[in-house]
């Protein structure tokens, strides 16, 4: 999608604002609504590219000036209302006006106390065979598409090299989507120079987590 | 059922921005007495994972995993060969990361570690990112002038050390082992982690030795 939130290589932006850096939480709020997030019960067809694509389809204004946490509220009353878990009504009345979904149950707090908790796992090992080996030189794509990707804009079109093969993983175009297809994913490597016109004589380099088909053979 | 469409879930923020106050901490308030009356939240977890993210999870998870890296050779090779197996080790609470890659610093390469598109962090080893880290600036300036970024930290490169910066655009979770200071020699696995910030595990600072100054 091209969006507000594919901020990699934007320019125009200035100092680093690092006050308050050592608090998880600013404000108690902050603290519920990253909590409920892990708590709460879903419907079975949430995922994780679901939430971030809300995410990226809020208001340009708010996802440029909104704190983060706030965003996180939006995009789950956002979620919730889509799929009926809730009304606007009912998020205005604070209460509920109606019969509530049959969801599996959520999470108490013996569930959190003292044990790992582990979402949803994106990993799918045995799903494919990568068409790419490590050192393989591969050129991103060009051309994006209006739903959700994790290929950012500074990549499209851009060279690079295969440097790890990290297995299948869920595709998160898709996984946004609501379909599950797996695909190889692999870290590859961009020289700066390649990445940006100002950076002809950098040494440095960007690495990136890529799904087979963001990628073609060069 | 989700809808799983775009132009519906702008339009619904649109609705939400007209009906809802814009003051977060009541429309959170608000959300949770209705997630509450539905059924679909219990209370008592939220105040526990709340307590475990203020208390238990956070950067000293990942600087007990560079402090056994620096003492242990053997544990430092399985860290590099598969972050999420040696992390795996430790037994840490809280949010499991599917999984976690430890990049390393090295006297001729720096690594720095951002997420351009959202705000991916390794959660079980750092807890919850500090706010700069998810916000625009360092995202749009990570990838595009890490040296510019890094100064403003206080941490100026040796000329010939190269920044490798790691964009977390799938589930992988990545976290920079830093150098070991010189004049550590002395010191066991605990009083090094407690060298270990979490900026230096994101790759904004650098380790200091004891009585070195501090990081700005």
């Amino acid at each position: 999608m091209d969006g507000m939130h594919d901020l990699g290589g934007a320019e125009g932006f200035g100092p680093i604002d690092r006050s308050h850096e050592d608090e998880p939480f600013h404000e108690a709020w902050e603290g519920r609504m990253f909590a409920m997030a892990a708590a709460m019960a879903r419907p079975a067809d949430w995922t994780i590219d679901w939430f971030r694509y809300a995410r990226e389809c809020a208001r340009p204004i708010d996802y440029m000036t909104l704190g983060y946490f706030d965003q996180w509220a939006k995009a789950y009353e956002t979620l919730w209302v889509d799929c009926g878990l809730l009304t606007i009504g009912e998020l205005e009345a604070g209460k509920s006006l109606r019969p509530a979904q049959p969801l599996a149950p959520p999470l108490r707090a013996e569930d959190i106390r003292g044990k790992a908790h582990h979402p949803p796992n994106p990993l799918r090992p045995d799903a494919a065979k990568p068409a790419f080996a490590t050192g393989a030189a591969v050129r991103c794509k060009t051309s994006g598409h209006s739903g959700h990707t994790r290929l950012p804009s500074y990549a499209r079109g851009k060279p690079g090299v295969i440097q790890a093969y990290y297995g299948p993983q869920l595709l998160p175009d898709a996984a946004a989507a609501g379909q599950e297809r797996a695909e190889p994913l692999y870290s590859v490597l961009f020289k700066a120079r390649h990445l940006w016109p100002e950076a002809t004589a950098s040494e440095d380099e960007v690495c990136l987590d890529l799904w087979e088909s963001y990628l073609e053979p060069v | 059922m989700a809808s799983f469409d775009g132009k519906r879930l702008s339009g619904i923020q649109r609705q939400l921005h007209s009906h809802l106050p814009s003051d977060p901490a009541l429309r959170v308030k608000s959300l949770e007495s209705l997630l509450v009356d539905k059924g679909y939240l219990d209370s008592g977890a939220v105040d526990a994972w709340v307590e475990i993210y203020s208390e238990q999870v956070g950067p000293k998870n990942g600087a007990a995993v560079v402090a056994r890296a620096w003492c242990d050779p053997a544990f430092k090779a399985r860290l590099l060969a598969d972050g999420t197996a040696a992390v795996a080790e430790f037994d840490f609470v809280g949010r499991h990361n599917a999984k976690i890659v430890a990049v390393e610093n090295k006297p001729e390469v720096h690594n720095l570690v951002v997420c351009t598109l959202c705000s991916c962090y390794p959660l079980a080893l750092l807890g919850v990112p500090p706010t700069w880290y998810k916000a625009n600036e360092y995202r749009a300036r990570a990838v595009r002038e890490p040296r510019a970024v890094l100064a403003e930290f206080c941490v100026v490169l040796p000329p010939g050390v190269k920044v490798r910066v790691w964009d977390s655009t799938s589930e992988a979770r990545y976290f920079v082992l830093p150098q070991r200071p010189d004049g550590t020699e002395d010191l066991d696995e605990a009083a090094l982690a407690a060298l270990v910030t979490r900026n230096a595990m994101i790759g904004t600072a650098l380790v200091q030795a004891p009585g070195e100054e501090k990081e700005a």
